[in-house]
């Protein structure tokens, strides 16, 4: 089976320059200095990122929890790990994830894709992948593979070989490569195609940058997240929040607190970008709201618990009409990107029973 | 043969009046009095007397001196074997990777080997954790033994200055599936969100030190037992980590801090009850 798997795999990729996937106006995310861009690494990534020999008992890839056609979210609430571990948390879309110089919902320390690779890998609390005190295995597993044999050599031409370096940088790079700026929202917008958006969602439009909604303010430029960090940003602008979710966050996810131990910080989560938004449900940073007319009710109640002393100020509620509800949610759904959601360059690369996915579990379609 | 006469001379210029005397300090890593083994179960345990299976047993130990007559410090150094011990800083690791050990590995590391200036010492100091400016690198470009997954506590942006897991054998089925001791820096704030860590609110580096320590003939010992000695093996606290982990607002964290000699929230610090000497 191993040999039919290689022998249906594409080669890896000759050493070529990386080209974003994307019009040239629009600036490319930051990028670390340790670790450049190119398609060789970028390939290298996605096998990786599919592969679920990177996880102690082969059953758990990053694709396990980051499904492309769901905008590399899992449609859970909460993400499931090794052995049916469950998570406390919401599992995010990866679309334009290069651009957060904070990743997962609230913890500053993760400011780069190559660190937080770690915590899926290597975390404990809970396990994800239950890579920890597994490397020496993982990598021989790996190293095994004449694929990767190729592939990792092209990608690093000074240390081909797969190890904590190697494998985060590659995943980075290839998370970095999930541009998705092709919605009709795009298209309208930024290309002249007046018609691409409904009239519903035209009416959407205005309402979501309209000050009786409010959206915009956190939900702000071109990835609606006020978290960016493009390549000419020497530094990323963060913003968490709190929006009343509860009265008291439950010991779980406590939000930003949970790191800084400061109170100002309790309940207060990372802005998720809204790109895909309509096939990434369910929502808010433990999936607790099942759809976006239940998220909007949320923002219009001035929040589920809008008592919570360190609520943000800017959720002050409004009243909407169903109109204008409808409105709002095609205006959200102009924002799926679906050529992002089967663009073969993102796509899984294994042929099914290659034992990088013969034992790989996915999510209930 | 030039460069080999200015070594020579450097050598010289630094070697100091007294000549360096090598030390090695053996640990001996212990369940109630027991001597830990993978392939061991270790009976009558904390509160409820549980029985228990250890299956990891590692810890960072970092800063060692040596106690001369007069009660000051004289600075170990440490030899740079390029696997446990590095700068300051070493891992103590007594599983072998056998029997339940599943995520160790076959080495192990029972000693602290280094050298000091020949003279008389009366005790030990150490540090159990891992120092501030090593905490907070990049564990993806660290060397060893900074690359040990096992103690990578990324999500906390640091190490695991120690871990010593163990599984009550009788747990219940709906029970934790074992009751892990994980001690680490919590709450390290930075200066903006983006930035690595420049404090921890609670360090939680345990500072050992052993009067009367014999260099020649003693052994720190390290044995959990009176430590866990308030707490329930067989049962986690919900909502929390599995065992005490050092985050505030666990639980069952109220007893074990305390006898690490750690404050916790508003249990003060006991004397610690972790280390002794042989």
């Amino acid at each position: 089976m191993g040999l039919v798997g290689a022998a249906a795999l594409a080669d890896p990729v000759a050493v070529a320059p990386f080209a974003w996937p994307m019009p040239a106006w629009i600036v490319p995310p930051h990028v670390p200095d340790d670790n450049p861009m190119s398609a060789a690494k970028v390939d290298l990534g996605r096998h990786l990122f599919h592969d679920a020999r990177l996880s102690r008992d082969s059953t758990v890839a990053c694709a396990s929890c980051h499904v492309q056609a769901l905008g590399f979210a899992d449609g859970r609430p909460r993400g499931l790990g090794i052995n049916d571990t469950p998570s406390t948390l919401n599992v995010p879309g990866l679309a334009n994830v290069g651009y957060l110089p904070a990743l997962t919902w609230a913890n500053p320390h993760m400011d780069s894709l190559e660190f937080q690779a770690l915590v899926p890998l290597f975390g404990e609390t809970p396990e994800e992948m239950g890579g920890a005190g597994q490397e020496v295995a993982i990598f021989a597993r790996l190293a095994a593979d004449p694929w990767y044999r190729t592939a990792f050599a092209a990608a690093f031409p000074d240390r081909p070989a797969p190890d904590l370096f190697t494998i985060t940088r590659a995943l980075a790079a290839y998370q970095r490569s999930l541009i998705a700026v092709n919605a009709p929202y795009d298209r309208y917008k930024y290309r002249g195609e007046v018609d691409a958006l409904s009239a519903a969602a035209k009416r959407g439009e205005q309402l979501f940058f309209d000050h009786r909604f409010e959206c915009y303010h956190c939900h702000s430029g071109i990835h609606f997240t006020n978290n960016l960090r493009t390549a000419r940003q020497p530094q990323g602008e963060v913003g968490f929040h709190n929006t009343g979710l509860y009265e008291s966050y439950p010991a779980t996810a406590p939000g930003l607190i949970e790191l800084t131990g400061r109170p100002e910080d309790a309940g207060r989560f990372r802005t998720p970008s809204l790109r895909n938004v309509a096939v990434t449900a369910p929502y808010m940073h433990d999936g607790s709201i099942p759809d976006l007319r239940g998220v909007i009710a949320h923002y219009a109640g001035g929040g589920r618990a809008p008592g919570h002393p360190q609520k943000d100020g800017m959720i002050v509620g409004f009243t909407p009409t169903e109109a204008e509800i409808d409105d709002l949610i095609a205006f959200l759904e102009s924002l799926t990107d679906r050529d992002f959601l089967t663009d073969p360059r993102h796509a899984d690369p294994w042929p099914p029973g290659h034992p990088a996915v013969a034992t790989r579990r996915m999510p209930a379609p | 043969m030039t460069r080999f006469a200015f070594a020579a001379a450097a050598a010289f210029a630094a070697t100091p009046a007294l000549a360096d005397m090598a030390v090695s300090i053996p640990f001996a890593a212990e369940i109630a009095g027991q001597p830990f083994a993978c392939t061991q179960t270790y009976a009558g345990l904390g509160r409820t007397r549980a029985e228990v299976q250890a299956v990891d047993f590692r810890l960072f130990v970092s800063n060692p001196a040596l106690i001369r007559a007069d009660g000051s410090l004289q600075s170990m150094t440490l030899d740079q074997d390029g696997a446990w011990q590095l700068g300051d800083l070493a891992l103590l690791d007594f599983e072998d990777a056998s029997g339940a050990c599943a995520n160790g590995t076959a080495g192990m590391n029972t000693t602290l080997r280094g050298t000091v200036p020949e003279g008389e010492y009366t005790g030990l100091s150490f540090t159990i954790g891992v120092p501030f400016d090593q905490n907070h690198i990049d564990p993806t470009q660290a060397p060893a033994p900074l690359n040990t997954t096992a103690m990578f506590w990324n999500w906390q942006g640091g190490y695991k200055f120690l871990r010593i897991d163990m599984v009550p054998t009788d747990r219940k089925n709906d029970g934790p599936r074992g009751w892990f001791l994980h001690l680490g820096s919590t709450m390290c704030d930075a200066a903006s969100k983006t930035e690595a860590p420049t404090a921890c609110k609670n360090g939680n580096r345990m500072e050992i030190r052993l009067d009367g320590f014999d260099i020649a003939q003693g052994t720190v010992v390290i044995d959990p037992a009176p430590v866990v000695a308030g707490a329930d093996l067989r049962a986690n606290a919900p909502d929390t980590s599995p065992g005490c982990m050092s985050f505030p607002g666990d639980a069952d964290c109220m007893t074990v801090m305390a006898a690490l000699g750690l404050g916790y929230m508003d249990v003060p610090a006991a004397t610690q009850s972790l280390v002794a000497q042989r």
